[in-house]
């Protein structure tokens, strides 16, 4: 017997025993329960008469490590932890969109070297801005952008730089990230990684587009981007 | 019991911590016992990074928090309910001298002690199953909303404290400046329930939208986690469906009591009773769909595939169920004040029979359209002969454009039943009173009007105009409607003169079951919505965040939730008979030594003779 038919079946037993009770108990209370089973009774059967759909989690993406033979396929990786682990769709989006709360990331590869990339990632309060909307000197408008390499979203280094060579990808630029670079389980991160060699397309601080940010720290090439819808850069 | 990290859960969903009382803790600690001391040889062995347990054998950790989860979500909104529904009563009893108003709301705190104390029991429960069957998250949820916990510890010692002074000081506080002070102390249990209710609110919603959190001090981190998206609507929503939660139980009350009565002063009474329950859940539920519509908009807004999962996934079935069940309850509503105007003013009935016959035909006809799917149940060869799963004719129905318009008509058709009975039995003697009613009629016929006009356009133009612009229009015309016909009914009244007095306790027993049926419905909602906004939430603990990788990680079909929400269901109205029961046991033995039973309410009479 299928669980459906096992369901209905139950189901009018409840009415079937709600009935029973009007028809041969006076007494009201009881008269009030049978009522209620037949109520919950019916509702269950037309809960049954409805198509019957559950929803099946999808298989879990794992990054495997073996798996990355181009920079392609770091990309593709890099993908799916955009919209996953990364949990960067839940605030940015990419192309304009009305409800994403920080900068749209479309062309983002385009418009900023690899190295700051990877430090935004890592280090957002690196370079602040100021926020002139208001009287008096300007303030601190610190980035909301979480450190994503820690906790709670904690991406590893390989994760990361896939990241990169998606937003890269996407932008239409050439991915700048090597398989190289992929460090496995139990090597210990090159020091390429975090604080990587300027790639071949990367552009020299002279080149960069930095316009005005308060640096807080030396934290490498600088580019631009508006970390803060409205925010004033100085 | 086993550990392993690939182990069950989904259900967090309906995991409304509301319970972290100190009386829950207190009581479970001696309860859970004795199984924890079964379980220890397990978790002694666990190591300390296990995700899951589960009792398979009880029915797996999923159904049973489920269960729990759900019962103590409904005895929450019961306890949150019924103070706003016994201070508005108080509010009216004192405003209007009318002792009755008083008595019934004395009555339902007194009910407020045993179900606190059963909601924190469940509360408790649901924490010890929470912390065994999902340690990895409720970590996190620790990790993020600790400095929330603390704050939710000490509102809950200032509402028990609160409540002890508001219950057994009533009748020490029933005079003067007293009195008031004793109504302060009403709004301020309602005032520490509020947060008590938003706070278990931010953690549930946080799983539903999160939002990332930049490192911080651990109260930033949890105030920026408790601001997400979808915890306003879903606190308005809440804190509404409550007071319609409070109102119709308190009225289920009344029907059975009243189907029960043996003297005609007790039917006289618990008549009056059901009354108050139907005004109050009515009251509450009208406004309630735009307080529904505020959530789906901002989840939409906050994640369009989550909003599609809802609307257009696999759960959009639901809301087929859920018309069913909010039709029901419209119709329920209106039936009762249908049978008081036609049973307790007599004469009425020829009057009124065809309105009633109208609006009648009207709620049906917007059920139909309300519950009419977007794509039918057809085999392949149906649909083939149909040209596609949508019915040539019917499929119009199915998109939202027409159920937002049908939703606000029943809402229209509720309020003027409400109004009809209002004015039945009275003579407006206002000498603008000819003004007034054609004022209503035009602001009522105009509004009606342009809600459809709004819901057939909606059709030709983006959807997004549709939703942000006339499904909006339509909801403030509603609202409009309301606020203009509401206050105009009050002051056309107060000069009016009573033709025919109202006549209580004449109800045949269908209102009395009406009453149930209402109680029952609205419950089932709660379940059924429950179930949603989890579902919703797919294969995800926390949205996007943390994904559930237990063995339940998938969401049951509805006609296996459907048998959920109906066991939850009779065993919440189980409890609260029980928990009604063992309240009004004292009043029976004062009536056994020849007292007048200590009912809420009391008529008036016995009102009078007390009084002097």
């Amino acid at each position: 017997m299928s669980e459906v038919a096992l369901l209905q079946l139950l189901g009018l037993g409840v009415i079937g025993v709600g009935v029973l009770i009007l028809l041969f108990i006076q007494s009201r209370f009881p008269r009030v329960i049978g009522f209620v089973m037949i109520v919950l009774g019916i509702f269950s059967l037309v809960a049954l008469s409805v198509p019957q759909m559950a929803s099946l989690p999808p298989a879990e993406e794992k990054f495997d490590v073996a798996s990355i033979k181009t920079a392609n396929d770091m990309a593709v990786i890099g993908q799916k932890i955009f919209f996953s682990k990364g949990q960067c769709a839940l605030c940015h989006s990419i192309g304009p969109s009305e409800s994403a709360r920080c900068p749209d990331l479309k062309g983002i590869g385009a418009k900023l070297s690899r190295e700051f990339i990877y430090e935004s990632l890592t280090q957002p309060q690196a370079y602040i801005y100021l926020d002139y909307r208001h009287e008096g000197p300007p303030k601190d408008y610190p980035a909301r952008m979480p450190h994503i390499n820690k906790n709670p979203i904690g991406l590893t280094n390989n994760e990361i730089l896939s990241v990169i060579a998606f937003l890269q990808q996407m932008s239409g630029e050439p991915i700048t990230i090597s398989p190289s670079e992929i460090t496995m389980p139990g090597q210990p991160v090159p020091v390429s990684a975090t604080a990587p060699a300027r790639g071949p397309s990367s552009p020299s601080p002279a080149k960069s587009k930095a316009k005005g940010k308060t640096k807080k720290a030396d934290m490498g090439t600088a580019g631009l981007v508006a970390m803060v819808p409205g925010a004033i850069v100085q | 019991m086993r550990n392993h990290e690939a182990l069950q859960g989904q259900d967090p969903g309906r995991l409304n911590l509301w319970g972290l009382s100190v009386v829950g803790l207190a009581l479970l600690a001696g309860l859970l016992g004795v199984p924890v001391a079964g379980w220890a040889e397990d978790a002694a062995s666990a190591s300390a990074a296990v995700s899951y347990r589960d009792i398979p054998q009880l029915g797996g950790s999923r159904n049973i928090i489920w269960v729990v989860a759900q019962l103590h979500l409904l005895l929450a909104g019961f306890v949150l309910g019924v103070p706003i529904f016994a201070w508005l009563c108080e509010i009216v009893g004192w405003k209007t001298g009318e002792k009755r108003y008083d008595k019934l709301a004395k009555e339902f705190t007194k009910l407020l002690t045993s179900s606190y104390a059963t909601t924190a029991l469940f509360g408790g429960i649901l924490l010890f199953l929470l912390i065994s069957f999902y340690p990895k998250l409720m970590t996190y949820l620790t990790d993020i909303f600790f400095p929330s916990f603390i704050a939710y510890c000490g509102l809950f010692l200032l509402e028990t404290a609160t409540l002890y002074l508001y219950w057994y000081g009533w009748d020490v506080m029933q005079e003067g400046r007293a009195k008031v002070f004793h109504l302060f102390l009403g709004f301020l249990l309602n005032f520490f329930a509020f947060f008590i209710m938003v706070i278990p609110n931010s953690w549930a919603t946080f799983q539903a939208s999160p939002v990332v959190i930049a490192e911080g001090s651990n109260v930033a981190r949890a105030w920026a986690a408790t601001w997400n998206p979808t915890w306003w609507p879903v606190n308005i929503h809440r804190l509404i469906a409550n007071v319609v939660l409070g109102g119709y139980i308190c009225g289920a009350y009344a029907g059975v009591r009243y189907l029960s009565a043996k003297s005609a002063e007790e039917r006289e009474h618990y008549d009056w009773m059901g009354y108050v329950g139907n005004f109050i859940g009515v009251f509450g539920l009208l406004p309630l769909p735009f307080a529904g519509y505020w959530l789906m908009r901002e989840i939409y807004q906050y994640n369009q595939q989550m909003g599609i999962t809802l609307m257009g996934g696999f759960l959009s079935w639901l809301f087929i169920l859920q018309a069913m069940l909010i039709g029901v309850l419209f119709l329920g509503s209106n039936y009762y004040f249908w049978l008081g105007i036609t049973h307790r003013i007599p004469g009425a009935e020829a009057k009124y029979k065809k309105p009633i016959m109208a609006m009648l035909v009207i709620l049906l006809l917007c059920l139909g359209v309300w519950m009419t799917p977007h794509s039918l149940v057809a085999s392949l060869e149906e649909a083939r002969k149909l040209g596609g799963t949508h019915h040539p004719l019917l499929g119009v129905f199915g998109v939202m454009s027409a159920k937002m318009t049908v939703a606000n008509l029943m809402i229209l058709v509720t309020f003027m039943s409400f109004i009809m009975y209002w004015r039945a039995g009275k003579e407006e003697t206002a000498t603008w009173a000819k003004l007034a009613r054609a004022v209503m009629s035009g602001v009522l016929g105009v509004a009606a009007i342009v809600v459809i006009v709004l819901g057939v356009w909606g059709y030709f133009v983006p959807a997004i105009v549709r939703i942000n612009y006339f499904s909006v229009a339509q909801v403030l015309i509603v609202i409009f409607v309301m606020l203009t016909i509401t206050p105009l009914t009050a002051l056309l009244l107060r000069s009016a003169r009573t033709t025919t007095e109202m006549i209580w306790g004449r109800m045949p027993p269908r209102a009395g079951y009406a009453l149930v049926l209402n109680a029952v419905m609205v419950i089932l909602l709660m379940t059924l919505m429950g179930y949603a906004r989890s579902s919703s939430r797919v294969h995800w603990h926390i949205y996007g965040v943390m994904r559930d990788n237990s063995e339940y990680a998938y969401s049951p079909a509805l006609g296996y939730a459907a048998a959920f929400m109906s066991l939850n269901t009779f065993l919440f109205c189980m409890l609260v008979a029980f928990i009604f029961w063992v309240a009004t046991m004292g009043d029976k033995a004062k009536a056994g030594h020849g007292a007048m039973p200590a009912m809420a309410g009391g008529s008036p009479e016995l009102d009078r003779s007390k009084a002097h």
